[in-house]
């Protein structure tokens, strides 16, 4: 194993880990003898027993815990319980969905612009105190510079902003300060300022970088940009904010500090360190209430030269992806992925060395520290270290990409003279190639440990074969003793990046919409409030639905051909689970309703013919007879249901018969609705 | 003896005996409880003196798949005169109390024997009309009935549990204690309840029902 990694990635053998690729060859060397993967575990049938019991939710019982996690360039957030790992459901975001309506009805579209997918790398839980408060969740759009709320009220997305200015490829996002005052963006690649353009050629000079303060409204969560600072064409990866001490300051990780061009692989991985962005966000904050700022693109934009005590650089191992803030917030995590180490920083060593402005140089005007300053210790954790979760008892978890293995190991404080080698724990394998990993609550102030999940990048077939695209593996692990267990294994759609995993009572969703909450006007509750009315003037027809089971009011729409056609329709339901569906047949609509809801359709009707819509959403034993006619009169024929083509259309009676019909005839003994109730 | 001690304890018994009929008012009287497998927790339907609460909304869309009428406050002429009724019979207890006569705790017992005697006719009625009275055009066609008035039962996929409670309750121990109190009344003889050894001898014990201003001063 470790010779094929190796090859795959040529640039690792640059560091320290040559002699295992040379004992590897060694071993294959000595021919017909087959190498054992390092770390293996062998589960023995009583572990099996034991794993399978501990991940085992009887139906009917709830999971302990809600896992969050992004949904990588499917553009959405999935939802599973822990520990059964079982998918819950899915919360779109940046892509449309037609299982809930998301993307079809105006409201949605207006969220997501011209847009039809994002890249969903990292949620981040709303805090109160640097806990979760259960609020609300942010993401991140890596493609399209965006970032997305979700009120857990509902779980669904309530606010899209973006795309955010000067940002390109928000990666470093959404990391969410103490108590939700911001979330924190960086932008992945750097570009000219303003949407400029200038050739790559002038990467060095004419390109720049920026994080940015993404303010949250603390009542409803609204989100608006704050201010920026600008920073160096570096690309900046992935970020944590303070807690405790280190509250009010962000960290970030850089690559390509060598503001290197073409392929980065090599280009941006010559020189030894890259860089931490140490940021004072409340100095920046401060920065900008005293107008220290030029407007860029409508942003209050800081540079940093000018406006010293804003941010700081930290020399890092190479090519860092991850940097997290341990829960007492004094010690920072960074691991360089080109380097089997991960190095912890002290907080209080970082202010110190700020206050004696023991600055080795500077990166167009922004001071560098000193690394040795900050660093209280490199840990050996393995190859390929990624990012750092905390189970709050003093230990701290790093997935290693290269290694497909979870390294666990000891946080300070350190006795003098302390063996690095002696803090890594314990070592378990993934199946593999661990991206992100998650703890629960692992990234606040008091992570609950218990479970850990490993997001693994590739599963390689562990699963039934589904041809050459596959899924992603999510495994679950028991941390509770010292050493770690496997415990069970899921498949993810593409791809989750980050998780956030948080305990089930800190979550408390609504069954349904309260009708007396409805602040929609167009919203109606009997079918005698459906309307429908044509203005012939602007050739548009708004409708006011009524969905309840099993049926539409009206049950026959008509506008004429061309017609810009406005459709609201509501779920009069207050029961949870009533969801109804409004598809029309041919037109490329579909909206869910949830009970209490009202959604709105806009679309214009541009061919004549009958189109049957109907519910979309399985609701009731009668949900097949839920459906009406959408009738597009041809240009220049009588609307038979308005009054000179015009005004409020006349509502058919719901015992309506067509003309020539056979008498209904009562059914008795028809295959009833499985709900039947008496009172 | 009891009804001695009934007498001399008269005016907190009555009183006692409005305060439950009042506090009957924001009580529930009667319920229904109808759980199935897709209705593990149940939907419920409860009846105040002044309102009908629970789960209304779903049964009243459960319910017109088979053509009942839907539930509503607005619907029940009972709700209006209900809370009237108690207090009407509560004034009358209490009054009771202070007039110390034989006919004064027999009027509010008639009332409370009127009100019953309404109450469960209504019950009747009003279970077999909406059991009976069903739309012909509805999508499920059943055969009528009455949904039942106590105990367990099965309608459709639904096991029912139909149930008094202390809004019957209560005015049911104020109508015994006020009838305790009567026969009290009666026994003393003469129509008043004036403490032993202050006997007005002398009247029959229909002379209980007539009027006799003395006795309030006793």
């Amino acid at each position: 194993m470790p010779t094929t990694t190796l090859k795959g990635n040529p640039i690792m053998s640059r560091v320290r880990f040559g002699a295992a690729a040379l004992a590897a060859a060694g071993l294959a060397a000595c021919g017909g003898v087959k190498p054992q993967a390092p770390g293996q575990r062998t589960m023995a049938t009583g572990d099996v027993q034991q794993a399978a019991l501990a991940s085992y939710v009887k139906p009917g019982d709830h999971d302990q815990f809600y896992l969050f996690y992004s949904g990588g360039h499917s553009g959405q957030v999935f939802v599973a319980g822990v520990p059964s790992m079982r998918h819950i459901t899915t919360i779109p975001v940046f892509a449309p969905y037609p299982g809930t309506g998301y993307g079809f009805d105006e409201e949605s579209r207006r969220m997501m612009g011209d847009f039809t997918w994002g890249d969903v790398h990292h949620p981040a839980l709303s805090k109160t105190d640097g806990d979760y408060d259960g609020r609300w969740l942010f993401v991140n759009d890596n493609a399209n510079n965006r970032i997305a709320r979700i009120d857990l009220r509902d779980m669904k997305t309530h606010q899209i902003l973006g795309p955010i200015p000067n940002t390109s490829g928000n990666h470093g996002s959404s990391m969410v300060t103490n108590n939700s005052e911001y979330a924190l963006v960086a932008t992945r690649f750097s570009v000219p300022l303003e949407g400029r353009y200038a050739p790559v050629d002038d990467y060095a000079t004419k390109y720049k970088g920026a994080v940015t303060g993404i303010r949250i409204d603390p009542k409803d969560g609204t989100m608006s940009v704050g201010w920026q600072v600008m920073t160096p064409p570096f690309d900046w990866d992935l970020g944590a904010t303070g807690k405790g001490p280190s509250d009010g300051w962000a960290f970030w990780t850089s690559y390509n500090s060598e503001r290197a061009i073409g392929k980065l692989e090599a280009n941006a991985s010559q020189r030894d360190r890259d860089y931490i962005a140490v940021v004072n966000w409340k100095a920046a904050e401060a920065a900008t209430k005293a107008g220290r700022t030029t407007t860029v693109s409508g942003v209050p934009m800081i540079d940093p030269a000018k406006v010293p005590g804003v941010m700081y650089l930290l020399p890092c191992g190479k090519s860092p992806h991850g940097v997290d803030v341990d829960p007492s917030g004094e010690y920072v995590i960074c691991s360089g992925k080109l380097q089997p180490t991960s190095t912890v920083y002290s907080f209080q060593k970082i202010q110190d060395a700020i206050a004696k402005q023991a600055f080795t140089g500077d990166e167009d005007g922004i001071p560098v520290l000193k690394y040795e300053d900050a660093m209280i210790m490199e840990v050996p954790v393995g190859l390929g270290p990624l990012h750092t979760q905390f189970d709050g008892k003093g230990y701290a978890y790093t997935s290693l990409y290269v290694e497909s293995a979870i390294a666990k190991w000891k946080l300070p404080p350190y006795a003098p003279g302390t063996d690095p080698k002696s803090l890594v724990l314990d070592k378990i394998p993934v199946q593999f190639n661990v991206g992100h990993l998650v703890v629960a609550e692992g990234d606040t102030r008091h992570p609950q440990g218990q479970w850990l999940v490993a997001m693994n990048k590739m599963s390689k077939g562990r699963h039934l074969s589904t041809g050459p695209s596959i899924p992603e593996s999510s495994q679950l692990i028991d941390i509770n003793g010292n050493k770690m267990q496997m415990v069970y294994e899921a498949y993810t759609e593409p791809e989750p990046h980050f998780a956030q995993l948080v305990r089930a009572s800190l979550i408390k969703p609504i069954e349904f919409y309260p009708k007396a909450e409805s602040k929609d006007p167009n919203a109606v509750w009997t079918p005698a409030e459906a309307k429908v009315t044509r203005n012939a003037a602007t050739r548009t027809v708004e409708a006011k639905v009524l969905a309840i089971r099993s049926y539409f009011t009206p049950s026959r729409l008509q506008v004429m051909e061309g017609d810009t056609v406005i459709i609201h329709v509501t779920n009069a339901e207050q029961a949870r689970d009533e969801i109804h569906g409004f598809g029309i047949a041919a037109f490329d609509r579909n909206v869910v309703i949830d009970p209490g809801e009202t959604k709105t359709l806009r679309f214009v009707a541009r061919k004549s013919g009958v189109y049957p819509y109907y519910c979309t959403n399985f609701c009731s034993a009668l949900h097949q007879e839920m459906q009406g006619y959408f009738e597009v009169v041809p240009q220049g024929q009588q609307m038979a249901l308005y009054k000179g083509n015009q005004g409020a259309m006349a509502i058919p009676g719901e015992d309506g018969r067509a003309p020539g019909a056979a008498p209904a005839a009562a059914h008795a003994g028809h295959g009833g609705p499985q709900q039947v109730a008496a009172h | 003896m009891l009804l001695d001690r009934i007498r001399a304890a008269r005016l907190p018994i009555l009183l006692g005996s409005a305060a439950l009929v009042v506090a009957a008012v924001r009580l529930p009287l009667w319920g229904m409880t109808l759980v199935s497998t897709q209705f593990p927790e149940g939907l419920r339907m409860v009846v105040y003196p002044n309102r009908i609460i629970g789960d209304i909304n779903e049964l009243n869309t459960l319910n017109h798949y088979i053509g009942m009428m839907p539930i509503s406050d607005g619907f029940f002429t009972e709700l209006r005169i209900l809370p009237a009724a108690f207090l009407a019979i509560a004034a009358l207890l209490a009054v009771a109390a202070v007039v110390r006569r034989a006919w004064s705790t027999a009027l509010p017992l008639a009332a409370m024997g009127a009100l019953a005697g309404y109450g469960g006719w209504s019950m009747v009625h009003r279970l077999y009309q909406f059991g009976h009275d069903l739309d012909p055009r509805a999508a499920i066609h059943i055969e009528p009935f009455s949904p039942p008035m106590l105990g367990f039962n099965q309608i459709a996929q639904f096991a029912t549990w139909s149930y008094f409670s202390w809004g019957t309750f209560l005015p049911l121990v104020a109508g015994l204690l006020a009838a305790a109190v009567l026969v009290a009344d009666l026994r003393a003889g003469r129509g008043t309840t004036a403490p032993a050894g202050a006997t007005r001898g002398g009247t029959s014990p229909a002379a209980g029902l007539s009027v006799k201003p003395s006795s309030l001063a006793a």
